[in-house]
């Protein structure tokens, strides 16, 4: 047994190290790799993609298509799919005990921006 | 019915572990994020199995197949899940690793601000600390022990790392149960709530540095049979500072309707402070677990002692019953090491049905071929071995070359409680 904990220990940090130096050696990332898109939408246009097979919403004035990233995300489906079709600000500012998602989820969330929120007068 | 039971403690681990997967079985991933999350839920329901079967309760332990079982089970399901829970952030994160590489580091990355995964890293970094000291058995057993116990809390640090993701189905019944089981193990057993108060009645000194301590109980006694063994913390005297900390010792005397004995041998701080201990101490007794020596088969019987392992033996003699052809084979390192020696001799005076066979090893290795010679017919006979795991290594594998299976062969090992 103790054979099995010093080489799965030793296994584990050695692919946190080379994770870590292929984070170093990356470029870019997703998010800066991708094609700016300039369009707008507004928020029936985002209502029109509201199932998990096709889900748009809004966070802080941005569209984003977030269906390929649903199997991703790590709370339970129905957590982030109900905000499918809708702006999901408030809800990403104030994930964990009021806690806004972190600096990388931003980074991962630019990934899937597909334009900007239009603004409609009433 | 014992194999029943024995195979209850995996079989009720196994299906608890396969209920969480199967109700969190993620759908539409990348294979290897799938493969991570499922590892995760492994690891986590493992980890409770684990600290379950770490309750020493006697009704329990008799359930699960006693107390040696569970501990086989605790040991082997900890430590895959630790294999279990190693994988899972390498295996969400490198999922992400062949489109994003920089992702993949900041998603298991601890230097973004980010409670999930400090938790998470919290979490994992308590059980690399646990099992090690675990491993370490150089390490003195005051700094091995808060160590170990970290494991149960890195069950419900992991558990609040999945809460922070957002998962509350069924984290938090599941956080509920690990807090409820660490307090059960935590209050009842390590601080001896749940023990039976004893006092030390007398001391008797055996060798240099093993004395055997007489205990009466001062409430319910325990129901203890000879093979049997207990967990004892002795407290303080008048002179005498106890180090409180549970230790097994075999009962090595059933005294009376209530009363027991237990010798204790100087291998450890706590046990060497026992050495000098006094009348009149309290003891918190836990117990009685185990089934050596129960249920024999009606084969002639041998029981090879090592050492201080002749004790589960000593209280079936002195408890007087011995009804099928037993040998007794005892062996020791030199004279000064052989403990009981007069009184054995007495025994067996008396018991036509004891060979007693006492054998001084030295210093070299043992040579099986001397304890147990080839004319002798072993094959048709029950063995059950207690002494210094080297010793029980070494006769078992030659006992199995001899053609004796498994099912004939029993060991006392309570080593790593």
């Amino acid at each position: 047994m103790p054979k099995i904990y010093i080489v799965a220990t030793a296994t584990f940090w050695i692919f946190v190290s080379g994770l870590w130096l292929a984070g170093l050696s990356a470029p870019k990332t997703l998010a800066e790799t991708s094609v700016p898109v300039e369009k707008g939408y507004s928020l029936t246009d985002v209502a029109a993609h509201a199932s998990p097979s096709d889900c748009w919403m809004t966070i802080q004035g941005k569209v984003y298509d977030v269906t390929g990233y649903l199997p991703d995300h790590p709370s339970r489906p129905e957590v982030i799919e109900a905000w499918c079709g809708k702006d999901g600000s408030k809800a990403y500012d104030t994930k964990t005990k009021g806690r806004r998602h972190s600096e990388a989820a931003d980074r991962l969330l630019e990934g899937y921006f597909i334009g900007d929120l239009k603004q409609t007068t009433p | 019915m014992q194999n029943l039971a024995k195979l209850s403690a995996p079989i009720l681990s196994l299906s608890f572990v396969a209920g969480l997967v199967l109700w969190a079985y993620p759908e539409g991933a990348a294979p290897a994020r799938q493969i991570g999350i499922i590892l995760g839920w492994v690891g986590c329901g493992m980890l409770l199995a684990s600290l379950f079967l770490a309750l020493r309760e006697p009704r329990l332990t008799n359930l699960l197949g006693g107390v040696e079982n569970m501990y086989w089970w605790h040991h082997r399901l900890g430590l895959a899940a630790y294999v279990a829970l190693l994988a899972h952030p390498l295996l969400l994160a490198g999922a992400s690793l062949p489109k994003a590489p920089q992702e993949a580091w900041e998603l298991l990355s601890p230097f973004t601000e980010s409670w999930p995964v400090w938790m998470g890293w919290l979490s994992l970094l308590l059980l690399m600390a646990g099992l090690g000291a675990t491993f370490a058995t150089r390490l003195p057993y005051r700094i091995r022990r808060p160590l170990h116990a970290g494991l149960g809390i890195a069950t419900s640090v992991g558990l609040i790392h999945l809460l922070l993701l957002g998962i509350d189905e069924p984290v938090e019944p599941l956080l509920l149960a690990s807090l409820a089981l660490l307090a059960w193990r935590f209050i009842r057993e390590d601080w001896g709530v749940g023990a039976s108060p004893y006092v030390v009645q007398s001391i008797s000194r055996v060798s240099p540095n093993v004395v055997e301590i007489s205990l009466a109980p001062l409430g319910e006694p325990l129901a203890a049979k000879p093979g049997q063994f207990v967990l004892v913390a002795f407290q303080s005297g008048r002179r005498f500072k106890g180090c409180c900390e549970f230790h097994p010792f075999t009962v090595s005397s059933i005294d009376g309707a209530s009363g027991l004995r237990v010798a204790v041998k100087a291998l450890g701080d706590c046990t060497r402070n026992i050495q000098s201990i006094e009348p009149g101490v309290p003891a918190r007794v836990q117990g009685a677990f185990g089934e050596f020596l129960g249920n024999p088969a009606s084969t002639p019987q041998y029981w090879i002692a090592g050492g201080i392992g002749i004790t589960p033996f000593l209280a079936l003699l002195r408890a007087g019953r011995l009804d099928r052809p037993t040998t007794l084979i005892y062996l020791y390192r030199s004279e000064g090491d052989a403990l009981f020696v007069d009184e054995l001799n007495a025994i067996a005076a008396n018991l036509p049905n004891l060979a007693l066979r006492l054998r001084a090893t030295g210093d070299e290795p043992i040579d099986p071929e001397s304890v147990l010679p080839p004319g002798e017919d072993v094959a048709k006979a029950e063995f059950w071995l207690c002494g210094p795991p080297p010793m029980i290594e070494l006769l078992a594998g030659f006992l199995r070359r001899r053609g004796l299976t498994n099912r004939w062969m029993h060991f006392e090992n309570f080593g790593a409680l």
